[in-house]
């Protein structure tokens, strides 16, 4: 019993004691609430316009048929393409394009509306700048249905010239074609990205928060009375202190990313709100015990910054959420299940945005279970054979890197 | 050896970069190892063969013919056939397939009397690259099998193949991609992200290295040596900085270009020309950010918060006309941006120089940027004060 009092005693001593630390230290503050409350906003913003919006397009009309002129009203009419004007022959759209007045050219070729009237096939080549996909995918689609429109409606005016009567039995449309989009409904670009980044913003914050921290300590450990001489908590009721900690400081964060963030952009929010929260918490649990494990390399507060915030950039795309992940090579898709990320990014984006539920994402979150389980296990060796002797030499430890490498 | 000058402080600057692993690992084995990472991890060029299901409810001779279209569709892998709507969009809410094809009950009977059925596709937007390609093949697939059918019928009331043909798509608007037709998305990618990893480890790595010294007080030390001259101290401190950031950058360009085989379209000359103006005009901002804040760690914080945010505000996927203005004008800050424009200008396109000469004028002036702030930072480096 009395032992009992006194782990309880050693986690409450670590707890306030990482309190003070954490509210003292602006560089954790800055990660643990500034990050996750306005990084998403910002984000948000750049995408909130969803989709890309008239394109901007020069027309060389080497016809100048009604029928041409038709198709170009049916494009400029499009919400994906927006015609700035005509120009008289390639050349001229192409000084248009490589001065960056138009990101599209189409051509209209010699016979366009004669074709049409004599009842063969009618072609038009849109040449798009492919710098960015999105542009080309829009004209895609824009360009798609136009063709579409205008050939149905020119199948209903020729059908009876192919066989007598024939508009008796059809129009020419014997069937509808309908695409639904799920989840992101309006295939919105921010709709698409941000689930995903709002994940990720949150593992970041907590590995770096915690890797800071780390350091922190290692710098100064006599600050916060780490030294050879006191006794001090165990390790295993240091990090459950300093855990509980972090998770009490992280709970208006977390709600804010998977919910107010959702509600204020308008994106997708099919899913439970606390059934998201329960998937979250291992991933939560992983990142701190990946923090604890990078606490063993960062020997002072700000090298965190150094080695880890690229890795942003890696997560994201081993997350598969733009390159999928079916379609990795074996050793990253191997490297990308080690990332805490990649799970709870795949279950939130289903459970938020195609309103899957918690059971339907077992296998999600059964590995942020085994991941969180593997970092907490990896972060108390580090803790106990790397970072606590170190803080046990005390400002000892941290003095030999600035005389000598400095 | 001499303990003042210029050279002093170079081989100073070198030894401290040589000493301690975390240069390594930030110089060396995180951009190469993302280099590797990012084109390795696209080398298809495209996530060919899509998960998908299809949903049969007719069971007849047409809706099978359809499936089976489908199921020859290089674009994507049919791995199952479920029987109801639920079935499917339970399966994609699990993750095991992008997107369905709908084949309504009593499709064949309806078709054949006239009654427009409905054929209907469901893709999972959330993941953009995968939907779009499912998108395309099973509106391909729709439109084959509509062009079958409209062909039997008319052929039925006695039009002849030749006459049909046209008729099926009378108008045909073809949408090319200029230099990348196989929409390669390394290519996409890759051009523009590395640049910007490199950027964003550039900003860190100057201002973490210049920050050390305002932290442990030895700036002193520093501007002595450089003879009470800032801007000699920081341009002999940062040189070595600047050369193995210009190997890395040509590397980078072999990498992409060469190694990888991105199109280059253009003049080797003005890329590379680009790259190495490129590594000065992020130092040029790194050396900014630090003077507006000679603090280690406010200065590592913006400089990861500009660089992070440059993957999205330089515009490699959303492009700046579509964001809001007030957000938009931002991408101009970014030297990253300049980069990305001037790749694809002088590699992608192939355009003359002279359409890209602002976007050089634009690296200029970042190399110029940190000249305003030279008194206030060299202040700073003869009293450090170290703030947590």
């Amino acid at each position: 019993m009395k032992k009992n009092i006194s782990l309880f005693r050693q986690l409450f001593d670590v707890y306030c004691r990482e309190f003070r630390l954490v509210v003292h230290d602006q560089g954790i503050i800055l990660f643990f609430l500034f990050l996750p409350l306005a990084y998403p906003v910002i984000y948000s913003l750049i995408y909130n316009p969803e989709v890309v919006r008239d394109v901007r397009m020069v027309v060389v009309d080497h016809d100048r048929t009604s029928r041409s002129r038709e198709l170009v009203r049916n494009i400029d009419a499009t919400q994906n393409a927006w015609v700035i004007g005509y120009a008289a022959e390639m050349g001229e759209a192409r000084r248009a394009m490589d001065s960056h007045k138009c990101y599209a050219i189409m051509e209209i070729p010699e016979g366009f509306g004669q074709k049409i009237g004599r009842g063969e096939q009618a072609n038009a080549v849109i040449y798009v700048e492919s710098s960015l996909l999105l542009r080309y995918r829009g004209l895609l689609m824009g360009s798609n249905a136009v063709a579409q429109a205008m050939g149905a409606e020119i199948r209903s005016e020729k059908i009876d010239l192919v066989a007598p009567l024939a508009s008796t039995i059809t129009d020419g449309n014997l069937m509808d074609i309908d695409n639904v989009a799920m989840g992101n409904i309006e295939s919105g670009f921010d709709s698409f990205i941000m689930p995903g980044v709002l994940i990720l913003i949150l593992h970041q914050c907590i590995v770096l928060a915690v890797g800071m921290a780390g350091g922190a300590k290692r710098e100064r450990p006599e600050l916060i009375g780490y030294n050879g001489v006191n006794a001090m908590p165990s390790v295993a009721m240091t990090m459950l202190g300093q855990m509980l900690c972090y998770i009490t400081i992280l709970i208006v964060p977390v709600f804010f990313l998977i919910h107010y963030v959702p509600l204020i952009f308008a994106f997708p929010m099919a899913g439970s709100v606390w059934q998201i929260f329960t998937f979250l918490v291992p991933m939560v649990l992983a990142c701190m015990g990946l923090g604890f494990c990078v606490q063993g390399i960062v020997w002072e507060r700000e090298s965190v910054f150094v080695i880890w915030v690229v890795t942003s950039v890696m997560f994201l795309f081993l997350s598969g959420l733009t390159w999928p992940r079916y379609a990795m090579p074996p050793v990253w898709m191997a490297i990308s299940d080690c990332i805490p990320a990649t799970w709870g990014l795949e279950g939130f984006i289903r459970m938020n945005t195609n309103g899957a539920s918690l059971s339907q994402v077992s296998g999600d979150y059964l590995h942020l279970w085994i991941l969180a389980g593997v970092y907490l296990t990896l972060g108390y060796c580090v803790q106990r054979w790397v970072v606590r002797p170190s803080l046990n030499k005390g400002y000892d430890s941290y003095g030999f890197v600035r005389v000598r490498e400095i | 050896m001499k303990t003042t000058g210029f050279k002093a402080i170079f081989v100073r600057s070198v030894l401290q970069i040589v000493r301690r692993p975390i240069y390594w690992v930030a110089f060396f084995f995180l951009p190469l190892f993302i280099f590797l990472m990012m084109s390795s991890l696209m080398s298809e060029g495209l996530p060919f063969q899509v998960p998908a299901a299809i949903v049969d409810k007719d069971g007849s001779t047409v809706s099978r013919e359809v499936s089976q279209t489908l199921a020859g569709m290089q674009l994507v892998d049919v791995r199952k056939t479920c029987n109801s709507f639920t079935e499917a969009r339970h399966d994609m809410q699990k993750g095991d397939i992008f997107g369905y094809f709908l084949i309504p009950e009593n499709f064949q009977q309806d078709l054949l009397s006239g009654r427009k059925p409905e054929i209907t596709f469901y893709t999972n937007m959330t993941y953009f690259v995968p939907a779009t390609m499912l998108l395309k093949t099973f509106q391909a697939t729709a439109l084959y099998t509509k062009a079958g059918i409209t062909m039997n019928v008319l052929e039925a009331v006695g039009a002849t193949p030749d006459q049909v043909t046209p008729l099926l798509l009378p108008v045909n608007i073809e949408a090319r991609a200029i230099h990348n037709p196989g929409l390669n998305y390394a290519i996409y990618l890759c051009n523009s992200f590395v640049p910007c990893v490199l950027q964003l480890m550039i900003f860190l790595v100057t201002c973490f290295s210049l920050g050390q010294e305002i932290k442990y007080g030895t700036s002193v030390k520093l501007i002595r040596m450089a003879g009470g001259s800032t801007i000699k101290a920081l341009a002999a401190k940062l040189m070595p900085q600047t050369i193995i950031w210009m190997v890395i950058a040509i590397f980078m360009e072999a990498w992409l270009f060469k190694i990888n085989g991105y199109p280059v379209y253009g003049s080797w000359f003005w890329l590379t020309l680009s790259e190495l103006m490129f590594v000065l005009a992020c130092q040029g901002m790194a050396l900014f950010f630090f003077g507006l804040f000679p603090n280690l760690r406010l200065s590592l914080s913006i400089s990861a918060l500009t660089g992070i945010l440059s993957f999205s505000i330089a515009a490699f996927s959303f492009p700046v006309e579509s964001m809001y203005p007030a957000v938009g004008i931002f991408s101009w800050i970014v030297p990253t941006r300049y980069n990305f424009l001037i790749y694809i200008d002088q590699a992608l396109n192939g355009i003359d120089i002279y359409y890209s000469r602002i976007w050089f004028v634009a690296y200029i002036v970042f190399m110029l940027l940190p000249l305003l702030l030279v008194r206030r930072i060299g202040k700073c480096m003869e009293k450090p004060v170290y703030a947590p």
